[in-house]
């Protein structure tokens, strides 16, 4: 016992001596030996009490008491196993679960960025919601006009993203590579691992091309290899380029897109073309700034928005009113965890409900063990001990099952966030570096106090006014009806709380189902993609495109293909790359004034396409090899619908009117004859639309390079063969990302499968321990009603009945549940609404889905402890306690 | 919490043997304010060292026996005044040849004599003010 000035031995001592100097002044006033020393204990008092009050003073007695009600807990629990392993489990289960959760939220939207200053750094961003778009990024001229004028800003950086071939490093690849201005990184606060990184000597068209690799590409593709640094690559896109690796990026976000490398502007021909230069509406450019000292965001954004709306004015052929262009900046950080803010937002909302119901599940098993429980309490008080003590007690004991959930939930909770970081890594990539920390211990254990204070507040004590008589005399469960009252509150919250998550999971559910088993109207089973990227260097157009046409002529040879064909991009996988489409007219369309032009997706592909994808050709032809020399395209059916409706499309002309074609080489606005229509094909959005698209001929216009097989026998033994068709003619040449256009589905649907499957499990934990906790509070009721039904038998009653009765009390249970639910989901959804604009109402289909399960669950839940109420043994009934 | 009662009788474990109080039993007992005992205890050492029986003793012969310390309250006091260190302690010998804890009044004892005595004094003179007029008119 540290702390204490005084051994307890030392006090008795004093006492011993008080009563003898007592005693003997009695003895001097005539009483005889014993006389006297009764005497003076007597007036002494009571010696244990003052022991007991010297013991009280010492500052530690609260834990002196804590160890003592710990000791009797720890003996108690231990005598009810299965209480304490289920307690403990699903505590763990509701801490873990939040613990897991709080250090994603914390990771993921809380951390701050690498960069330096990350506080400091933002991101602007430009949106033409009329053109459906709301991120359009920026044209050189725009980022040029703000430059100019914004003040508030030291300096801007600007990033824009591009494919380029790398041939010289290993084998040739394809890889995505982002285009840097010379202040990029001094703007984005990042540092060099190895080498350097680009500054304003890499600026400019007239600087040597360099190249700065992600940490990522380095560490793995190049196997962290050193000696990369100081080596030259060539890099081609619209042109070739050599350039010299210069130095290795620190592990940092990689917004706004992850790349393999980060160039300057040499190394990318489109960079320094006119379109680029001038092109004011030619938009590909990320843009940051960095505040200036002593601005806040707010001052930048005004500014911002001044400069922009000055700039707006001075280009009004450049911003059409319709298409609401806006600019608006915010923290990096923000901008970086906008897209994973709402669900984990929502995934912890999951893990709060979780908590609910295991708090409640557990506060029923401690309210039905304090019932039986009853007698010892009454004891304890009648025997002196305080309701405070009394509450000490249960205190204790709530404490060591949720110390020892907290225990489990934490352990458990570290392999559930790596789980959880993988998935969450598909909203954000700040999930990818994820560690586990102390604040999930942290949360654990204060999630585990207030579990432990709730529960200990959940019994009735033996109220010392009423009189205990009965349980001290009987010494077995009575149950009141409060307790019941009690339990059958606490079941309610149970269900309602797995009413809410059911309702999300199946949502979830459905709209994975709903995309999984959307018509794609493509034979996607058996149609393998490729990407073979245009490789144009040293190569004239017509040496490209006779080498897709050798590779399709070679590649059909191969056993078990049926058609071959080469397109623009992989369905979905590809989605975005040309932004909202291209605006075009026909031949006698009027436009409605006010209105611009319809925008179509543009696409090149090669005679075959259509039959490749099993896609059915509806009017004319299809593409052949003499397509060569006059502008023809093919129309989508909606485009026909759109622009010819009632009428032919075959024949007439369709006109690109877009603004930004004359910046695309191989592209002009004359008139391109229609020679075929086809059906709709959706290549850009999962739950396929009538998406306008017009294809041309790959002969006069190379995008992309994507080769599509088609084969009825197992697709992926043939990109071996492929692939070495493909290298035998062109040995630089890249072949990536083999795939068939069914498992491309699934890629891109991973993250709705991922959010019906973590949203599925919570809601299946919450069901289980849900079910557990209606099945208890049956069985509880109805194990302390046996001797009602046993009258009620012996009375002649059905046992029919009151099986019916038992399952019609946890129906009513489930029922009630569904509605608070239901009240309360809404509320929630209402007010999370006002918060995120992407917040989605569930529809009445899941929702009566998760009802129904829940109402069957329940009624299950109840038949056990129905049969046993109906087959309660009238004797035994009638004859115990 | 000490009390100091002022009793009649003496017989100081009634309540807690029978468990059960009788009415004149209440009548006879006067709870002192809280912290008397303290002043008290004080007041008696300002003559000099004292074991608690001695202590008891003499707070018992100075008021006359109108006050009786109950003795198993005494220690506890003497512990907590121990503990703010306004007294101090130590085994010694007591005039008739027994060992006995002796406590002695500290510099910042004697401080907290003067300051809860004043205090006392005037709590008494106003209570004493007010009870006055009622007695008269009684």
């Amino acid at each position: 016992m540290f702390g204490r000035k005084r051994k307890p031995s030392d006090f008795n001592a004093e006492i011993e001596a008080h009563i003898q100097h007592e005693s003997e002044r009695l003895r001097e006033q005539g009483l005889s030996e014993e006389e006297a020393r009764s005497a003076a204990r007597r007036s002494f008092g009571n010696v244990m009490r003052a022991e007991e009050r010297f013991f009280e003073s010492g500052r530690l007695v609260w834990w002196d008491n804590l160890r003592r009600d710990l000791r009797v807990g720890v003996r108690m629990l231990a005598r009810n196993p299965g209480f304490t392993a289920a307690a403990v489990l699903t505590l763990a289960l509701g801490i873990g679960a939040n613990a897991a959760m709080f250090s994603l939220v914390k990771g993921v939207l809380l951390r701050p960025l690498v960069n330096q200053d990350e506080n400091r750094l933002i991101y602007i961003q430009q949106s033409a919601t009329g053109m459906g778009v709301d991120d359009v990024t920026f044209s050189v001229p725009e980022i040029r006009d703000l430059q100019a004028s914004v003040k508030t800003l030291t300096e801007f950086g600007d990033f824009s993203e591009i494919g380029f071939s790398m041939i010289g490093l290993g084998e040739p690849r394809e890889l995505r590579a982002g285009v840097v201005g010379g202040t990029y990184f001094e703007v984005m606060g990042l540092h060099p691992v190895l080498g350097r990184l680009l500054d304003m000597r890499d600026d400019g068209p007239n600087a040597a091309g360099a190249v700065v690799l992600t940490y990522r590409f380095w560490s793995t593709a190049l196997k962290s290899d050193p000696t990369v640094i100081g080596k030259t690559v060539r890099l081609e896109s619209f042109g070739a380029r050599s350039a010299t690796i210069v130095g290795v990026l620190e592990p940092s976000i990689p917004y706004p897109a992850e790349t393999e490398i980060i160039a300057n502007v040499v190394t990318s021909p489109h960079h320094l073309s006119a379109t680029m230069v001038t092109g004011r509406v030619h938009r590909m450019t990320e843009l940051f700034g960095r505040l200036a000292p002593g601005v806040t965001l707010e001052q930048a954004r005004a500014e911002l928005r001044t400069v922009y709306a000055n700039m707006l004015k001075d280009h009004p052929d450049a911003y059409a009113p319709k298409d609401d262009f806006r600019i608006d900046a915010r923290l990096l950080r923000d901008q970086v965890t906008s897209r994973a803010r709402t669900l984990l937002l929502v995934l912890l909302a999951a893990s709060a409900l979780v908590f609910i119901i295991a708090c409640s599940n557990v506060a029923n098993l401690i309210l039905a063990r304090t019932v039986r429980r009853d007698g010892e309490l009454a004891i304890r008080a009648a025997l002196g001990a305080s309701s405070g003590a009394l509450r000490r007690m249960l205190l204790a004991e709530s404490l060591l099952l949720c110390g020892a959930g907290v225990a489990l939930g934490v352990i458990s909770a570290q392999p559930l966030v790596a789980i959880l970081a993988r998935y969450a890594s598909r909203y954000s990539v700040r999930a990818l570096d994820l560690s586990v920390d102390y604040t999930q211990v942290l949360v654990g254990v204060a999630l585990a106090i207030v579990a432990a204070v709730i529960l200990a507040f959940v019994p009735r004590l033996p109220s010392s006014r009423a009189s205990n008589g009965i349980s001290l005399s009987s010494g077995s469960a009575r149950v009141t009806g409060s307790t019941t009252r009690r339990q059958r509150v606490f079941a309610i919250t149970q269900i309602a709380a797995s009413f809410v998550l059911l309702a999300g999971a199946s949502m979830f559910i459905k709209t994975l189902l709903s995309l999984q088993y959307a018509r794609t109207g493509m034979d996607t089973e058996h149609i393998l993609a490729l990407n073979v990227p245009v490789m144009t260097y040293g190569k004239s157009q017509e040496q490209v495109s006779g080498f897709y046409r050798d590779a399709v002529r070679k590649i059909t040879a191969l056993p078990g293909v049926d058609q071959v064909a080469v397109g623009t991009m992989v369905p979905w996988r590809d989605a975005g790359t040309f932004g909202p489409g291209l605006q075009f007219t026909g031949d006698g369309y009027v436009r409605a004034s006010g209105e611009e032009d319809p925008r179509g997706q543009m696409r090149a592909i090669s005679p075959g396409f259509f039959a490749a994808l099993g896609v059915p050709i509806i009017a004319g032809r299809d593409f052949n090899d003499s397509d060569r020399h006059e502008p023809v395209v093919i129309i989508s059916q909606s485009v026909a619908q759109r622009m010819f409706p009632g009428r032919d499309a075959v024949n007439r002309h369709i006109t690109w009117t877009d603004p930004v074609i004359k910046f695309i080489p191989g592209f002009n606005s004359e008139p391109r004859r229609i020679i075929g229509v086809s059906a709709d094909l959706d290549d850009e959005h999962v739950v396929p639309g009538p998406l306008m698209s017009i294809y041309a001929p790959y002969d006069q216009l190379m995008f992309g390079g994507r080769i599509f097989v088609h084969t009825h026998a197992n697709p992926y033994p043939l990109v071996t063969p492929i692939t070495q068709i493909i290298r035998n003619m062109s040995a630089e040449q890249p072949v990536e990302r083999a795939a068939t256009l069914k498992d491309v589905r699934a890629e891109v649907l991973t993250p709705n499968r991922l959010n019906s499957l973590v949203f599925g499990v919570f809601a299946a934990v919450a069901l289980a321990i849900a079910v557990v906790g209606v099945s208890g509070v049956l069985a509880f009721s109805v194990s302390s009603r046996t001797r009602e039904f046993g009258i009620r038998l012996a009375l002649g009653a059905q046992p029919g009945r009151l099986l019916k009765g038992v399952i019609g009390e946890g129906a009513l249970m489930a029922a009630l549940g569904v509605v608070v639910g239901a009240a309360s989901g809404y509320t929630l959804a209402r007010l999370a609404g006002s918060y995120f604009s992407d917040m989605k109402m569930p529809s009445a289909l899941p929702v009566t889905a998760a009802a129904l399960v829940l109402l069957t669950a329940a009624v299950v839940a109840s038949m056990l402890p129905a049969v046993r109420a109906a087959r309660v043994d009238v004797n035994q009934a009638l004859r115990s306690d | 919490m000490q009390e100091v009662y002022l009793r009649l009788t003496s017989y100081p474990n009634t309540r807690i043997l029978s468990g059960d109080m009788s009415t004149q039993d209440v009548k006879e007992r006067l709870a002192l304010l809280q912290g008397t005992l303290d002043l008290l205890i004080l007041r008696i050492l300002v003559v000099g060292s004292q074991h608690g029986q001695g202590i008891a003793r003499a707070i018992q012969e100075t008021s006359e026996e109108e006050l009786l310390v109950e003795h198993g309250a005494l220690y506890p006091a003497l512990q907590r005044l121990e503990e703010r260190g306004w007294i101090s302690a130590k085994w010694g010998t007591s005039s008739n040849n027994r060992a006995a804890r002796f406590y002695s009044l500290t510099t910042s004892g004697r401080k907290q004599l003067l300051k809860e005595t004043t205090k006392w004094k005037r709590l008494a003179a106003a209570i004493g003010r007010i009870l006055e007029p009622e007695e008269g008119e009684g």
